[in-house]
């Protein structure tokens, strides 16, 4: 195996390829950091380009703009609250307040530094476990599916602020993702006999719209809207932060790839989950949300290893573990490539040479970054009045390019108003996200576990990882709520006393 | 086989438009503006009322609806026809993927756009599986098939080492009804209309479970949780090869070259033949002559070596794929009203 990367490595480091995954880089760089542009579209657009190509070259394209986008979605989500993927959109959350505070330079450093050692994590356990963890991934079905959903919507009770306010957000968030044609048995649910409704509600539309509009509303509307602050300096590597994030980074990062390799679901879950289980376990969980540097790391980490992660069952039984993945997996086919079990073996010279890019493309992001971001922090002395309007408009052609969509469009802007509402008194949006990306696992496959079983519940209690997982979450649940409710008697028992 | 006057019932329109490009990019406001400059250049150009509308046809680039997203098998399709089609008409063709509601918006756009042959639906069966489910407004009658292209053989494709082969499938399925469990993409899907087929004409009492992706149906047939799925030979090629998935039963009139170990849904007394299919659509009141002109110049490109040597790659030549605009509307009438009835009885 050793011998199979450094003989990648060898392919990688000839000029042309080299030239390749540069170029890669900058283009995941650009395409990630607008919103509304995501890995999946940067793909679809190079897909055509790629079919002249070699397969070795196409390949190393496709998946070094992957992995770049998600890294970069980081930039434009910390600097203006506008998630440049959705794979960012937890970045935002402790990232826009720093830059608020006038530590932009900060939480752009930690984001830098978390996604890059992520990402490493990701690849280095692609390489070396693809093979064993494909077999992982088998033995999660829809009764692990529901547990794992079950256990992250249990965050909601952590999530400090108001636990209703947070309560009415997920089940907003859940009530969203049932609109659409039910996937289980075909029947419209809330479309009222709109085609653009049967899809479903996006998720690109919400996050762009609840983040990035809103806040441009916000700044619009503010008589003060200077940015606090002019120079940016970015530090990537800074021994006492470092001290501070790294259980945040090693967990995450391990969180990321574990939950990048289960098909069907990706990065954006797994910076959701790591993001949850940061606060659940911190000491502090009411720092979260106003600029906590283990904030940024926890999706930062989790989201550049869970990218690596989605790959494993790609290449060891060519099934996609995410939206981007499933598109290179189409490109597979297009070059007469067969993914499947055998293709570890039949096409370990590409496969090995990809694995090297992917390994090389995690240490020029670590290189390009800083100048990259320099560009986009001189921005922030642009003055609010003409960035605004440039940020709204990227909103706009990002969420329409998606689906080719005017209706997206229309659904975004609305999105931004609620958004801009709801801020004002103080709504945990969080709560939303986290309703609507975890919602649609935990209902189907709660069905479809009912399905297998005919209708025994004993499913969810029989399998040993669901069973272990819906076990965790009660635990902590319980935990949660004896803790919230000791500390109220306390502080009832200081005010009688 | 080829059936090239496409008397489709409808009287030839009278082609009013001369639009500018309209591409995907263009807002609402932009295509007002369109149309208005369109209404100024009908004004200048009376020749395009003349009978023989298939001779500067196409006037314009061409648009391709694809009504499924990037990347997939309909996607792939229509990106090989594409430069294919561009050198065969002389022309530009721009690609718009609408993947929403199963492709139903492509179809409803192509239904409520010009009449004039250069907007061009790229569907699979989806476009009637979703008809018979009540999930695509724009029937049959809205629509002109120009043609087929591609004809994939549907299998059940089962874990070797649960069930060796068919006659192991069936006799575990008949000793526990109501316990097989056979996994699909979505419930108004070509592979759910081979289930309900094939559960019609068995009798057998199995159920089925809808997945999101079809790799997740295939990640549970191959981790032990669900028994079996229906698709195309040509996406398990490779789990053959490796032995964790094989099929065991061809929806076909005969056993295939390739594999003659595999046993026919016909041979076992069953008449299901279908497969996924992919076509090409565009508004019903297009007129015959673009419509023949379009089809005459699809069957070339079906018939040229790029083609072929692209359907051999991604594994779709196990059955003749081309059908011509009246053969294929036809075919369509038949599923659509099979489906119906399945979908009725469930």
């Amino acid at each position: 195996m050793l011998e199979s990367f450094l003989s990648g490595l060898g392919v990688v480091f000839q000029p042309m390829n080299l030239l390749i995954l540069t170029s890669a880089v900058f283009i995941g760089f650009i395409g990630g950091a607008l919103p509304g542009i995501s890995g999946v579209i940067l793909v679809v657009i190079l897909l055509p380009v790629t079919y002249g190509m070699e397969p070795t070259q196409a390949f190393m394209l496709l998946t070094a703009i992957y992995g770049s986008t998600v890294f970069s979605g980081l930039i434009t989500a910390i600097l203006y609250r506008a998630p440049g993927t959705p794979e960012a959109v937890m970045t935002a959350f402790d990232g826009y307040p720093m830059t608020q505070q006038g530590e932009a330079g900060k939480a752009l450093g930690i984001g830098v530094l978390s996604s890059a050692v992520g990402g490493l994590v990701g690849t280095i356990a692609l390489i070396i476990f693809t093979p064993m963890l494909a077999s992982v991934a088998l033995k999660f079905s829809s009764p692990e599916y529901f547990a794992l959903a079950i256990l992250g919507l249990t965050v909601v009770a952590s999530l400090g602020g108001r636990l209703i306010l947070g309560l009415i957000g997920a089940t907003l968030g859940l009530l969203i993702a049932t609109i659409g044609i039910d996937p289980l048995t075909g029947t419209s649910r809330y479309t009222f006999d709109n085609l653009n409704l049967a899809e479903g509600v996006g998720l690109i539309p919400v996050i762009v719209g609840l983040f990035a509009v809103s806040e441009v509303m916000k700044r619009s509307l503010s008589r003060d809207a200077e940015q606090p602050l002019t120079k940016v300096k970015i530090k990537i590597f800074d021994a006492p932060i470092l001290k501070k994030i790294g259980v945040t980074l090693s967990r995450s990062s391990i969180l990321g790839v574990i939950i990048g390799i289960l098909p069907g679901i990706g990065a954006s879950t797994a910076a959701m989950v790591s993001y949850s289980e940061t606060v659940r376990w911190s000491k502090h969980p009411e720092k979260f949300g106003k600029g906590a540097p283990e904030g940024i790391a926890a999706p930062e980490a989790a989201n550049n290893a869970a990218a690596m992660g989605a790959l494993v069952p790609l290449f060891a039984l060519g099934i996609p573990g995410s939206g981007t993945t499933a598109i290179i997996l189409g490109a597979f086919i297009m070059h007469g490539l067969q993914p499947g079990p055998m293709f570890m073996l039949t096409s370990s010279d590409l496969i090995y040479a990809v694995f090297a890019g992917l390994f090389v493309v995690n240490f020029m992001i670590l290189a390009f970054s800083k100048p990259f971001i320099k560009l986009f922090t001189r921005l922030l002395n642009v003055p609010y009045s003409a960035l605004g309007p440039i940020i709204l408009m990227c909103c706009i052609v990002g969420t329409y390019s998606v689906r080719n969509s005017m209706f997206d469009v229309w659904l975004m802007l609305g999105f931004g108003v609620l958004g801009f509402l709801l801020e004002k008194i103080k709504f945990p949006l969080v709560s939303i996200i986290l309703g609507l990306v975890l919602g649609p696992i935990a209902e189907s496959e709660l069905r479809r576990s009912l399905a297998m079983s005919q209708g025994d519940l004993g499913i969810f209690f029989s399998r040993p990882i669901s069973a272990s997982l819906i076990a965790i979450a009660v635990l902590l649940l319980g935990t949660t709520i004896v803790i919230a409710l000791r500390k109220r008697a306390r502080i009832r028992a200081a005010a009688m006393g | 086989m080829s059936g090239h006057l496409a008397t489709n019932g409808h009287l030839p329109m009278l082609n009013h438009n001369n639009h500018p490009q309209e591409n995907a990019m263009i807002t609402r406001n932009a295509i007002i503006t369109a149309s208005a400059l369109g209404l100024s250049l009908v004004v200048a150009s009376p020749a395009a009322l003349s009978a023989d509308e298939a001779a500067d046809f196409p006037s314009k680039p061409l648009q391709f609806l694809v009504a499924a997203g990037a990347g997939g098998g309909t996607d792939n399709f229509a990106r090989t026809i594409k430069p294919l089609l561009e050198e065969a008409m002389d022309t530009r063709v721009t690609v718009v993927n609408l993947p929403s509601a199963s492709g139903a918006l492509a179809h409803q756009r192509t239904a409520n756009g010009d009449a004039d042959g250069h907007t061009l639906d790229f569907a699979s069966s989806t476009l009637v599986t979703s008809l018979a489910a009540g999930q695509n407004p724009t029937g049959l009658d809205q629509l002109t098939p120009v043609a087929r292209m591609q004809s994939d053989v549907m299998t059940l494709i089962v874990d070797p080492d649960k069930y060796a082969d068919f006659d192991a499938f069936m006799e575990h399925a008949k000793a526990n009804p109501g316990q097989v469990i056979i996994g699909g993409t979505h419930a108004a899907s070509p592979d759910r209309m081979a289930f309900l087929s094939f559960r019609d004409a068995t009798g057998l009492d199995i159920s089925f479970i809808p997945y999101d992706e079809e790799g997740s149906v295939a990640a549970n047939v191959m981790g032990g949780n669900i028994d079996g799925l229906f698709g195309e030979i040509s996406s398990v090629l490779s789990y053959m090869e490796s032995g964790e998935m094989m099929p065991i039963l061809v929806f076909a009139e005969e056993r295939l070259e390739n594999f003659p170990d595999i046993p026919t849904t016909v041979e076992n007394g069953w008449d299901l033949t279908d497969g996924n299919e992919r076509g090409i659509f565009v508004h019903a009141d297009t007129p015959d002559a673009i419509v023949e002109k379009l089809e005459s110049t699809l069957k070339s490109v079906y018939d040229s070596e790029t083609y072929q040597e692209y359907e051999e790659r991604v594994n779709l030549h196990y059955r003749e794929g081309w059908l011509g605009s009246d053969d294929y509307r036809e075919k369509l009438e038949q599923n659509l009203e099979l489906y119906t009835r399945l979908l009725e009885n469930t």
